[in-house]
């Protein structure tokens, strides 16, 4: 059942589950399919010499990793409906997330507006690792039919 | 034999070769686990059809990194940055879905090539799913911060 609705306040905030980036979720994710050979994939998210390689100093989680946990979020703010006509903007990925970290993703609504007999709420979201820090940061709109 | 073309240098205008891939239960499931997200809505049928594709799924297999054409010369990576999606139709588990890249902006930054594409995704009967902007820069010890 959709936690927003149309008495939804602008100001609450909402978060979801604490999930840990653990080599095996990077590996799942970012490996390719299990059925493809060669798995897991060897890439800047699931190898460290090869993240190395490249000037960075470890694995970071592929960014859809956890826009993947916005998705989440969303529809568990909205509801299924979020998947039509649903939208994330001006996100933007901001510190990488190393193997062990711990991401948050939360969303404060920010402006509601009546679309006929719909409203349309606009949240600010943002995703936070284990130590409180900002690594996404951007906006959603759904909409409360 | 046609050399490939690194990604950084591609122009605007230039397309990915498109990916077509099917997603199956167990394909589905495998993105289940790596997002932590177990919602029966992405394992059972339900009075609207088969159980849904997980967005991260979708998210992750729209990354430009999974055309057949995506080159990046040894010791170089794609950072993605930045990011807009819009959901546009649920996705179902069995369905094939194709996957389209367009360059649509380049820039240099900080002494680095950004791209922005333009994404679609297309189910086998031309149902369009989520269509994406994704910005990315790139990675090397070549390149200057």
């Amino acid at each position: 059942m959709a936690k927003i609705t149309k008495d939804t306040m602008i100001g609450e905030e909402f978060s979801g589950k604490p999930k840990r980036i653990t080599w095996e979720r990077l590996w799942t994710f970012s490996g390719g399919p299990f059925a493809a050979s060669g798995w897991p994939k060897k890439n800047l998210h699931t190898d460290p010499e090869f993240a190395k390689s490249l000037g960075l100093p470890t694995v970071g989680a592929s960014a859809t990793q956890y826009l993947g946990h916005l998705a989440e979020l969303m529809i568990d703010l909205f509801g299924e409906g979020w998947l039509k006509g649903g939208k994330t903007s001006n996100i933007k990925f901001i510190k990488l997330v190393p193997e062990g970290d711990v991401l948050t993703t939360k969303a404060k609504v920010i402006s509601k507006d009546e679309e006929g007999s719909a409203v349309k709420f606009t949240l600010d979201v943002w995703c936070e690792n284990k130590n409180g820090e900002k690594v996404m940061i951007g906006n959603a709109t759904g909409v409360v039919k | 034999m046609s050399e490939k073309k690194s990604a950084h240098l591609m122009e605007v205008g230039e397309e990915f070769e498109p990916l077509e891939f099917v997603v199956t239960p167990e394909l589905n499931q495998q993105y289940l686990y790596a997002e932590e997200d177990f919602h029966p809505r992405y394992i059972e049928e339900s009075e609207s059809g088969p159980p849904l594709v997980h967005p991260g799924l979708l998210l992750n297999m729209s990354n430009n990194t999974r055309s057949p054409s995506f080159y990046l010369p040894p010791g170089w990576g794609e950072i993605h940055a930045a990011e807009e999606t819009e959901y546009l139709n649920p996705a179902r588990v069995g369905k094939k879905f194709r996957v389209t890249w367009k360059v649509v902006e380049t820039y240099q930054k900080r002494g680095k090539p950004w791209h922005v594409l333009d994404i679609l995704i297309v189910d086998e009967d031309g149902v369009e799913i989520m269509r994406r902007k994704m910005t990315n820069t790139f990675a090397s010890p070549e390149l200057t911060s």
